[in-house]
């Protein structure tokens, strides 16, 4: 039998399976009763049949600092992360919230800039961000619909709350994981769901093609949707292909499209077919060269021209990621009493703002408990864990931020929530995070389809894939 | 030897579909129906029709329905539908034939049922029953790919394509007709696609979620969906016109004449006016039409008994 008591007394941080004594909170004790039941042996030679049938699927990732980009398993802890019905409904109206607040910033940046007059947001802060688009200004998006597929991450700090750590309003990836997760659980380990209910995820695609038919312009009755990915390199085209083949459309490369007359073309052995929708996963530098000048020639040249005639639309729109700069994050909080007169229902993680000459003085005279980011880098990469770090690591940072301090925040240190990990045949804690996904067409649907990330090296607190993170299943539970 | 054929085709395609619904409904009850005893139960009802069932399962305990009615339609010898039977009976009816098959179609037969009858419900069962159900699948699509590559395409090769296709048609009218797509629509739709292995080309042809009838619609009228009612019947057409030497559009038995004419109830019929007094019982009734069918392709070919044993 697999120990599943590690070290919990001594935690000074959340559990998401034990309460403080050591006992299974009450919606995990179901499955600690089964983990109980089935020998450490079983498990583990499950386990090894997870992670084949994950390989023979090809859920894979592709790390870009490896050699030539390698191709790996996304790494699968099959102990599964449980939500309660009560716990989601919080989460789900909190995502809501903050969805709509970020949506109608971005409308008003690029539209008489309200917020800005009312200097309720710096107007150089905004202006400075890289992904300030001035292109957009008074371009009219469908629907005023910017933010289609957002993933906002959270984190439980000590006490148990639910903390924003960052909002993703470009492409956030990940989703292909919680379909899959749930796949190769329910085929590989089916006894864990006795006991439980729990949501389905498999409609996701179906919610999704939903959102991209409706945000459709309306001169198309039968809307055409086309998944733009960058190719079979990018590190998600696995998740490119899954939800192409789930929707039922076409999986296309910029080369595959052409725009005639400001219309939009898939071109085909038939001929050309008018495109209507394009879900994009690629960052708005290169969708168009035409626009988006560097030394880049991909892309679709005259996208930009048809979408600003309002012939195609494209998901999510191009400039949403001023919304999810991190220099903003601190005043998403201000965006919900500013648009929509409510309070947060999720808090921020508190975070110093480095252009402010004293909270930069007191940042780089802390940067042994901070968390130093980058405003403009994901995927855990440009980034300090101050408590962690070396000195010569801190002493870097230091140069960097006092350099361009626009580029940078920093955050307090949350002791994030831990869950009950397998690692290496034993059962281990480890820290986790969660992003739910937002889709925003008729309204602002939250599926019960979540990621869990979690840390899997020892003492990290860093759990994206490409800094040694995998992930769990999470089980939303029906109410 | 014609006949041998024709029930190695059926019963091979039997096992795969019978795996394939097993593996789309326990997969499915893991989450979704979980913990409902009412869902569940209506659930496995379903399946068991699917399989030529009418009766309520039986069910010994709460939350015994999953364990005993995938026992019975894979395993229980008595049932004559479930895996291990119709494998035996594929395996016998290659044996009887052995001679005429090539060594590849014949070993992965009997590597199959040598595979299952090393298996027992219990150990399929504690490390789920996907892993085996995945092998029967593999073992039925490679005999389905390898019987294409290496016979003749000849009389004997067309006997085994009726079977395939005959069997095909009869389980997916028999699947339509065990869903309940009026009441649940997009489960029921979702559940009915995946059981015919349809739900990625059924999103690739109508751009949409599946709304009441379109998935039905899709696996009986698809054109070049292979499992589609209406391509299994044109392939059991073309494979019975090929053997009697009758030109198409004509017919020199009552199969062929019976075929012509739901072909035609494919080609000019609408979709509502076919589905006028429901799914189930335009279902049911071409159930009962492919069962005729059986029987006429029997007399006119083989009227002995098959070989069962």
């Amino acid at each position: 039998m697999l120990d599943l008591q590690p070290h919990v007394a001594a935690l000074e941080h959340y559990d998401e399976l034990y309460e403080s004594g050591g006992r299974p909170r009450l919606h995990y004790e179901p499955l600690a009763r089964t983990l109980g039941r089935i020998g450490r042996e079983e498990i583990l030679a499950r386990v090894q049949a997870i992670n084949t049938a994950l390989l023979q699927r090809g859920v894979t990732f592709t790390v870009y600092a490896d050699d030539a980009g390698t191709e790996r398993v996304f790494p699968f802890d099959v102990v599964p992360r449980i939500i309660t019905a009560h716990e989601w409904a919080h989460i789900e109206r909190g995502i809501r919230q903050r969805v709509r607040a970020i949506n109608a910033f971005l409308h008003d940046v690029y539209h008489g800039e309200r917020i800005l007059r009312e200097k309720r947001i710096p107007r150089e802060l905004v202006y400075s961000s890289k992904n300030y688009n001035r292109e957009m200004i008074d371009v009219d998006v469908p629907r005023d619909v910017y933010i289609h597929v957002s993933g906002i991450d959270l984190v439980r700090d000590e006490r148990g709350e639910f903390l924003v750590l960052e909002d993703n309003c470009r492409t956030p990836s990940g989703i292909s994981y919680v379909l899959e997760n749930r796949d190769v659980l329910k085929r590989g380990l089916p006894d864990f769901f006795w006991g439980y209910a729990v949501c389905p995820v498999d409609d996701y695609p179906a919610r999704l093609l939903d959102v991209l038919r409706h945000v459709a312009p309306a001169s198309a009755p039968r809307p055409n949707v086309v998944v733009l990915t960058p190719g079979i390199y990018n590190s998600a085209y696995f998740e490119h292909t899954l939800l192409a083949r789930r929707m039922g459309v076409d999986l296309v490369e910029p080369r595959d499209l052409i725009v005639v007359e400001n219309v939009v073309y898939l071109k085909t052995t038939h001929g050309l077919e008018r495109v209507d929708v394009v879900y994009r996963r690629i960052d708005d530098e290169y969708l168009d060269p035409l626009y988006f000048k560097g030394e880049s020639q991909l892309g679709v040249p005259g996208l930009m021209n048809a979408y600003r005639a309002g012939n195609v639309t494209i998901a999510n729109a191009i400039g949403t990621g001023v919304g999810d700069d991190k220099a903003i994050y601190r005043f998403v909080p201000e965006m919900i009493r500013f648009y929509l007169s409510e309070e947060p229902l999720l808090a921020n993680v508190p975070t110093l703002d480095c252009t402010d000459p004293a909270q930069l003085d007191h940042v780089l005279a802390n940067l042994d408990t901070l968390v130093v980011k980058n405003t403009n880098a994901s995927g855990g990469y440009g980034m300090l864990m101050g408590p962690y770090a070396s000195a010569a690591e801190r002493e870097h940072f230091r140069d960097l931020v006092s350099a361009n301090p626009r580029e940078y925040i920093a955050q307090s240190l949350v002791q994030i929530s831990s869950s009950p990990t397998l690692v290496d045949g034993a059962m281990v804690s480890r820290r986790v995070d969660l992003r739910p996904f937002a889709l925003f067409g008729r309204n602002i649907d939250v599926p019960p389809a979540a990621l869990t990330r979690v840390a899997l090296r020892e003492g990290s607190l860093v759990v994206n894939s490409s800094q040694g993170g995998g992930s769990k299943d999470t089980w939303v539970l029906q109410s | 030897m014609a006949d041998s054929l024709y029930w190695l085709g059926r019963n091979v395609e039997r096992a795969e579909t019978i795996a394939r619904i097993l593996d789309v409904n326990y997969t499915r009850a893991v989450d979704l129906y979980s913990q409902r005893v009412g869902r569940s139960e209506a659930l496995w009802r379903s399946v068991l029709r699917c399989a030529g069932f009418q009766s309520k399962p039986v069910v010994s305990a709460n939350g015994k329905i999953a364990s005993e009615c995938f026992g019975f339609c894979a395993f229980d010898e008595a049932n004559p539908t479930s895996i291990v039977s119709s494998i035996r009976v594929a395996r016998t009816n290659a044996l009887s034939i052995r001679a005429e098959l090539t060594t590849e179609v014949w070993e992965v037969i009997n590597v199959l049922y040598l595979y299952v009858s090393a298996q027992n419900l219990r150990s399929v069962l504690r490390e789920g029953p996907s892993k085996f159900l995945r092998r029967v699948r593999d073992a039925t699509q490679a005999f389905a790919g390898i019987s294409d590559a290496t016979l003749t395409h000849g009389d004997g090769w067309n006997f085994l394509q009726v079977g395939r296709f005959l069997e095909r048609a009869y389980m997916t009218a028999r699947i339509i007709e065990a869903v309940d797509v009026e009441h649940e629509p997009w489960h029921e739709s979702q559940r009915l696609l995946e059981m015919c292995c349809a739900s990625v080309p059924f999103a690739q042809s109508s751009h949409s979620a599946p709304e009441g009838r379109d998935a039905v619609a899709f696996v009986v009228l698809s054109q070049d969906f292979p499992r589609s009612l209406r391509f299994c019947t044109r392939e059991v057409d073309a494979s019975m016109h090929r053997i009697s030497q009758s030109p198409e559009g004509t017919f020199s038995n009552d199969a062929e004449r019976r075929l012509g004419r739901m072909r035609a109830l494919f080609d000019f019929t609408a979709i509502d006016e076919m589905l006028a007094l429901g799914v189930p019982s335009f279902a049911g009734r071409l159930a009962r039409e492919y069962e005729a069918l059986a029987g006429e392709v029997q007399s006119a070919y083989f009227p002995q008994l098959p070989v069962t044993a």
